[in-house]
């Protein structure tokens, strides 16, 4: 048993540890204003359109970090090696996560590209894989509906073969950021069938004919999702992602991946939190006394939240199941966060609801985040099935 | 990262797996029903294992090297590694019989008792009553002053479980210099007296020792500040492990009760309410299982350990007790029955939520080691 990174992640760790120390750290006073967008990891989709110098000035900074990391070395970490990355593994991207989320700065050591992108076959490498990689366009996720959300294999959106094409109809909810992005991942199913079965994945362009942005929605997390309406969309059949009919395994893929990501995200949030409220008692001798002993209970919570997180990551790089594992992680990750920062509030008190206040915009996004890409009920029952399925063998040691 | 057992590891586990299933499980059904249906109102309800059980278990358990975990080859034994040691307490854990490797601090092998406590000619009970409460001994109120001809020990009275042991370890600060020592005394010295035994929730007992003008040889002081915190830690892994023994346990048979068990014309293992309980329970197994690992790795790797080891041991004696509450409560009326291991397993685990350390003492230590910095 060894819990040590390997010697080349070990490196790249400590190159990550440098550039948040030296780079992100010294920049977190003048961050600290930024307008809501930046909250979370995902605010190059929706700066791109602003015309606000006040924004642009915060992207003009953000653009010399990517230059500053892209000449460390450290840029593209999880892009595979035949498109230029360096492909590292599930444990060292956590790690490297780890190092990031030390600093309040969003900044990611990459472009943000849906890993599901990377089945792209033949013209689809250029026109969308390419860009996304090279940070020219972004994508957006269609995938719940008005009437299916956590269950998606309820989706009622159709795709009627047509010849060569397939003619889309339906409705998709929250998908965000789509009215600025270049294009839709869009799962639809094909005519008579239901369940899991016949749900395929499309590229469709903005401005495809039949595809509009009903408007974007207001949510307490700062995000906008989106409300899509396909209306006799015609899509070539060169536009679909993978195979016909096995859409649902890519929406899992794209569901999957993520998790370890937001559970070493909360980690590091629920730490910084945690060091929020070191600042705000540490010189008030009643309210050290008042506080310690819960500021410790989460400290601990934290740190096992990481031991989750390196667990499913190392699984994930040996090709083990990893569905209760990541199931494990958002649910733990997603749960405790908003427990660390609610506290945080109470210590806080009344001034940390001014609505621009770290703690308040930190509270909005953790909330969303029990919900977004699979609610803990869902989380709760992967993990169930997974207990009747296959017993505790999966909580066996290796 | 290599999260797999190694070789070693995986040899060790599995005989400790096997003695537990053959020898422990399979005489829990006797263990369990002795006595418990005709208990006199007010008498305690302790259970024991027949003498010549225990003896014939400590053979068989020397025979595979599991009688302690401790023992350095040149008293004949076979000394594990921290993650090992976790591993087969652990597995321990998963039995309700009172019976489980003999915990004895390594530093002791080095000293004039270690000969007779490697062979199991005397045995030695740990007064760390201080250590219950915090987590560490930095409040200790015994004090000691050594003089040319003998070390007093201040007058005191200290509980301490195991009361039958031979030989106590007593830690004492050193009157003026703040120093620790930690003293090994025999039970026949004058001024030691072990008095008024008292049934714990489990099925064990506490007693106090008292000590009244006790002087001891001046080379009983045997040990220092860092074999104490040593004692502590390890203490706390083990009962970490054997933590994960008990959950796995009542999980593995929540389920299997869940799955068979039919109300309202629908198995339990269909209810939402069922189902999330046991959600809940795998998640903090999981991490329970890692923290604890970690924590021993740790010591093995000689990097500093003493708090991963306390939070190991504060989540997962609370994971147990929730394993056990969770299994009683899955298993209804069976769950408590004394016929069942799960209501000992609850009072058991109730028990390990106090010992080394408080939970809230816990959190504290964290919480103001955090504020410092």
């Amino acid at each position: 048993m060894d819990f040590r990174l390997s010697p080349e992640e070990e490196n790249l760790r400590e190159n990550v540890e440098r550039f948040v120390r030296y780079e992100l750290i010294p920049l977190e006073p003048e961050l600290a204003n930024a307008p809501d967008i930046f909250e979370g990891s995902r605010w190059k989709s929706r700066v791109k359109s602003s015309e606000d110098p006040e924004i642009q000035r915060y992207v003009a900074m953000m653009e010399a970090l990517e230059r500053k990391a892209e000449e460390r070395g450290l840029w593209h970490l999880d892009v595979p090696k035949q498109y230029g990355g360096m492909e590292v593994s599930n444990v060292a991207l956590i790690a490297v996560t780890e190092e990031l989320e030390k600093s309040s700065v969003p900044f990611e050591l990459g472009n943000h590209v849906s890993n599901i992108l990377y089945g792209c076959k033949g013209e689809q490498v250029d026109k969308y894989l390419w860009p996304c990689i090279r940070g020219e366009k972004t994508s957006a996720f269609g995938l719940s509906e008005p009437a299916s959300g956590a269950d998606p294999s309820m989706m009622q959106t159709t795709a009627t073969p047509d010849g060569d094409f397939f003619v889309i109809n339906g409705t998709k909810m929250f998908p965000t950021f789509a009215d600025v992005a270049d294009f839709v991942q869009l799962f639809a199913r094909l005519p008579a069938t239901s369940g899991r079965n016949g749900v395929t994945c499309f590229l469709i362009d903005t401005g495809t004919p039949g595809y509009r942005v009903a408007r974007s929605i207001a949510t307490i997390a700062g995000t906008e999702p989106c409300e899509l309406v396909f209306e006799n969309c015609r899509v070539h059949k060169s536009q679909v992602l993978g195979e016909v009919g096995n859409g649902w395994e890519l929406n899992q893929a794209w569901l999957g991946a993520r998790r370890f990501q937001v559970g070493i995200r909360a980690h590091g949030k629920s730490e910084r939190v945690l060091r929020i409220v070191h600042d705000l008692v540490r010189h008030d001798d009643k309210a050290r006394d008042r506080w310690a002993s819960r500021i410790g209970h989460f400290l601990g919570e934290a740190e096992a939240l990481k031991t989750l997180t390196y667990l499913g990551a190392w699984k994930a790089d040996q090709k083990m199941d990893v569905r209760a594992e990541a199931a494990n992680v958002k649910l733990f990750a997603t749960e405790l966060l908003h427990r660390v920062i609610d506290f945080a509030l109470e210590v806080a008190g009344p001034s940390g609801l001014r609505k621009n206040h770290f703690l308040a915009r930190a509270f909005r996004h953790a909330r969303a985040t029990r919900i977004v890409e699979g609610p803990s009920e869902i989380q709760r029952h992967i993990i169930q099935r997974g207990l009747f399925r296959d017993g505790i063998v999966p909580l066996e040691l290796l | 990262m290599d999260l797999k057992l190694t070789e070693e590891e995986r040899l060790i586990k599995n005989t400790a797996a096997r003695f537990v299933d053959k020898e422990l499980i399979s005489r829990e059904g006797d263990y369990l029903r002795q006595d418990a249906p005709f208990l006199a109102p007010g008498a305690p309800a302790r259970r024991r294992l027949p003498p010549e059980v225990s003896k014939g278990l400590a053979e068989r358990a020397r025979g595979v090297g599991l009688w302690s975990l401790e023992v350095p080859e040149t008293l004949g034994g076979t000394p594990l590694s921290t993650v090992a040691r976790v591993l087969v307490h652990r597995e321990f854990g998963r039995s309700i019989l009172p019976f489980r490797p003999v915990s004895i601090p390594a530093f002791l092998f080095e000293t004039p008792y270690g000969e007779k406590l490697a062979s199991g000619a005397l045995s030695i009970a740990l007064a760390f009553e201080e250590a219950h409460k915090t987590g560490e001994l930095s409040a200790l109120q015994m004090l000691y002053r050594q003089e040319p001809d003998g070390t007093i020990l201040r007058d005191s009275s200290i509980f301490v479980s195991n009361s039958g042991a031979d030989l106590f370890l007593v830690p004492a600060r050193e009157q003026g210099s703040d120093r620790l020592g930690l003293f090994v005394i025999e039970r026949e010295t004058p001024g030691v007296t072990i008095t008024d035994e008292v049934d714990l929730t489990t099925d064990a007992t506490v007693a106090r020792l008292i000590l009244r003008q006790c002087k001891i040889p001046n080379d009983r002081l045997l040990g220092y500040e860092y074999e104490a915190g040593e004692i502590i830690a390890s203490e706390q892994l083990n009962m970490a492990a054997r933590s994960l023994g008990i959950g796995m346990r009542c999980l593995a048979s929540s389920i299997e009760h869940a799955r068979n068990r039919v109300t309202f014309g629908r198995r339990l293992a269909e209810r939402q309410a069922i189902q999330w309980m046991l959600a809940d329970l795998s998640v903090e197994i999981r991490s329970c299982t890692w923290l604890t690992l970690e924590a021993a790795w740790r010591a093995d790797q000689e990097l500093t350990y003493f708090e991963e080891a306390a939070l190991a041991k504060k989540r997962a004696t609370k994971m147990a007790f929730q394993a056990a509450d969770t299994a009683i409560q899955i298993h209804g009326g069976y769950g408590v029955c004394k016929e069942f291991p799960f209501e000992g397993f609850y009072r058991e685990a109730r028990l390990m939520r106090l010992l080394y350390g408080r939970e809230e003492e816990l959190d504290r230590a964290a919480g103001e080691k955090f504020l410092r910095q």
